[in-house]
């Protein structure tokens, strides 16, 4: 079954007494395990596509079904814990806390979850920073880290809980392309050793060419595949 | 949860000139009320001695004794019957002690006080003789010694008289002069007697004022009344606090055995004459009161001061409450990113209100904690200083010629607790603010 699926999925923003409609009407699949680009220019609905199958905010028509379930029908509390259990976001501007080192930053999912022994946790918070190559980087906060750094400990702190789907808007933005690449390159690499679905956004060509499938999208519709 | 803590800790670390500027707020005001708490219990502290030595046992054995229907004297007859009763039946009694209660004048050639006179038998009086403090003649005598002359002990010898230093500066005199002192007797002729005074003492307030301590036997002749008479008897127990409670036995115990007990009023005895006067009996009633009876004219100081200083502590409060709601908001507002950013990973609402609660708490508390500690060691540095009060009108508020300030153990827990408790309560708007930030707040870019 598929991890994502989008139907009719309209949102629009009120804006004083204008209403500004971001998606008009999206239909959209997105497989297990999928490396999925969504691009377009600015202002296309990147952002408001993500934001919905992240649970973090509700599509005001249609349907979003985010692991079968169906987000327009869940409480507050419910979205919650499917962000939690389900989801790992990686920001535009790394959004990493400030006053946590890395291995606190990567392990603040596992704490809130509470699934894991402290034992095991610590272990899968080491294992991922080793992945994401931030082993001597352990105490440090992210004041004290480059950009591309950060957004490895936020990809290490997305992936941690194991999640279903690991969203990503324009995670390179803020990045160098050499640094931007390696990331994608990163991501590129944990969707293949650990089957993760990813699904980020971007408008850069070169990071686009690294995707197995692009999504198109124009003033809030799919423009091709 | 730990991380919590850790988060909310890093974040006041993280602004700690907001947190130093609030919490020194905070601790300003813990420090203040444990102050005006210490100022408070010193002055219910100098009541309680002052009472007690001066004016009242922990429980008075006092009556009148009606020759008329239409006259009344403070006297209890048959006295040692009277403390026989007592030994049986209160258990834990420390000591009783007689005192007659008179009223008069005492005149010098320099001036003249109207005062209580106290007829006492100084060789029983142990207790007041460990409380009181005698003066230093420079005390009331301009250009007197700086030293203390005179000895209590010396009451014990007729035809003397002790007093306060405040009586004794108005009427101008230094141990070894003479007074005279003249009472009116009940059909309105007066009678006089000399005496030498051997005694001053240091002031303890308004009490002071009132009280003129002779021997029991110059009482009893000025009064023309009869040895086996007394004002009445004051009782001490080992607790202070099981006075009224003994002061209700009492009250049956002498009803069972046959004596008119008067309606307990909680007024000291000089106010019930009128009543007495007025009701139409003749002989002895029994009179039985506790000490917060006999000085329940003072209690207004008391109730006065914590009027003030709730009000003082009450504005300081809100003023402190309306800082912290302001501080918190400016603060969870500056954070909506990151906020949005938990709620984004999976925090939920009420982890987040926990968190921002949590915060001003562990504020609240460490700055309530460091400003009752400081509080309290600025009140017993205070008390230890034993700073005097020149002012007559404070020492009669404040029954101390000195700044007295007890700390209590208990404030200083109970401040802590409700201060802290208050400063989070003050965050609960700010932390529902944070709480009601929609997660879709972390994807803005605005860094
Ligand atoms: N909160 C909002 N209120 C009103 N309009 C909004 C809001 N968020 C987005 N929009 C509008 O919705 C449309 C889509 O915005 P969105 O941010 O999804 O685009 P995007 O493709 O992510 O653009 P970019 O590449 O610049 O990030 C735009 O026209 C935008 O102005
Ligand atoms: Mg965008």
């Amino acid at each position: 079954m598929a991890i994502v699926q989008l139907q009719g999925v309209v949102k629009e923003y009120p804006l004083g007494k204008l209403v500004v409609s971001a998606l008009r009407g999206i239909d959209m699949t997105i497989e297990r395990g999928e490396f999925t680009v969504i691009a377009g220019p600015s202002g296309s609905g990147k952002t408001t596509l993500l934001n919905l199958i992240g649970c973090v905010d509700v599509a005001t028509r249609g349907t979003v079904l985010v692991d079968g379930q169906d987000t327009g029908r869940l409480s507050d509390a419910d979205l919650t814990r499917l962000r939690l259990h389900k989801l790992g976001f990686i920001f535009q501007s790394f959004n990493l806390i400030n006053v946590l080192d890395v291995h606190q930053n990567v392990e603040f999912p596992l704490l809130l979850s509470g699934t894991l022994t402290p034992g095991e946790r610590d272990k899968r918070v080491r294992s991922l920073i080793d992945r994401v190559g931030l082993t001597e980087q352990l105490i440090q906060r992210p004041a004290e880290l480059s950009g591309g750094q950060r957004q490895r400990v936020a990809i290490a702190r997305a992936l941690v809980t194991n999640p279903a789907i690991v969203l990503a808007d324009e995670p390179t933005a803020n990045l160098d392309s050499g640094t931007g690449a390696s990331i994608i390159e990163l991501m590129k690499e944990l969707n293949r050793t650990e089957g993760t679905t990813f699904i980020f956004s971007t408008h850069d060509h070169a990071v686009m060419s690294h995707a197995r499938r692009i999504v198109k999208i124009r003033d809030g519709a799919v423009e091709s595949e | 949860m730990r991380v919590l803590v850790h988060i909310a800790l890093r974040n006041l670390f993280q602004a700690r000139r907001r947190t130093a500027l609030l919490g020194s707020a905070i601790a300003l005001v813990s420090a203040s009320l444990i102050l005006l708490l210490s100022i408070a219990h010193g002055i219910e502290d100098s009541l309680v001695t002052s009472a007690t030595t001066l004016s009242a046992g922990h429980v008075n054995v006092g009556g009148f004794y009606k020759t008329t229907a239409t006259d009344a004297a403070p006297l209890i007859t048959d006295k040692a019957k009277l403390r026989q009763i007592v030994m049986d039946n209160v258990p834990g009694v420390e000591g009783i002690i007689e005192r007659h209660r008179g009223w008069g004048k005492v005149l010098s050639p320099f001036g003249t006080i109207q005062s209580g006179l106290q007829g006492v038998d100084i060789s029983t009086e142990k207790r007041f003789l460990e409380r009181i403090q005698l003066a230093k003649e420079s005390d009331y005598v301009e250009g007197g010694r700086d030293e203390v002359v005179g000895d209590p002990s010396k009451l014990a010898q007729p035809r003397t008289v002790m007093m306060f230093a405040a009586n004794a500066r108005k009427l101008g005199v230094r141990v070894g002069d003479e007074v005279t002192i003249q009472i009116e007797l009940l059909g309105g002729a007066t009678n006089t007697l000399d005496a030498t005074l051997v005694a001053v003492a240091r002031d303890v307030g308004m009490l002071s004022s009132f009280a003129v301590l002779l021997p029991t036997q110059d009482v009893l002749e000025l009064y023309r009344i009869r040895p086996e008479t007394t004002g009445a008897l004051w009782v001490y127990l080992d607790d202070i606090d099981r006075a009224e409670a003994v002061r209700a036995d009492l009250a049956k115990v002498f009803e069972a055995e046959g004596y008119r007990v008067m309606d307990h009023v909680a007024a000291p005895f000089f106010f019930k004459f009128d009543t007495v006067m007025g009701e139409d009996w003749t002989g002895q009633s029994i009179d039985l009161t506790t000490w917060e009876d006999e000085v329940s004219f003072l209690t207004w100081v008391l109730t006065a001061f914590n009027a003030v200083s709730w009000s003082l502590v009450t504005v300081l409060v809100g003023i402190i409450a309306v800082g912290i709601m302001n501080t918190l908001y400016t603060s969870v507002r500056e954070r909506t990113r990151e906020i949005g950013t938990m709620r984004a990973i999976g925090m939920t609402r009420w982890q987040v209100l926990g968190l921002v609660l949590l915060e001003a708490g562990l504020l609240g508390l460490g700055a309530t904690a460091l400003g009752t500690v400081a509080g309290a060691a600025i009140a017993t540095g205070i008390d230890l200083l034993n700073l005097p009060v020149p002012i007559l009108a404070v020492q009669a508020i404040l029954l101390a010629d000195t700044l007295h300030l007890k700390v209590v153990p208990s404030n200083l827990v109970a401040g802590v607790v409700a201060l802290s408790t208050f400063t989070a309560l003050a965050a609960l708007w700010p932390a529902w603010q944070a709480a009601s930030m929609r997660p879709v707040s972390a994807m803005s870019h605005i860094e």
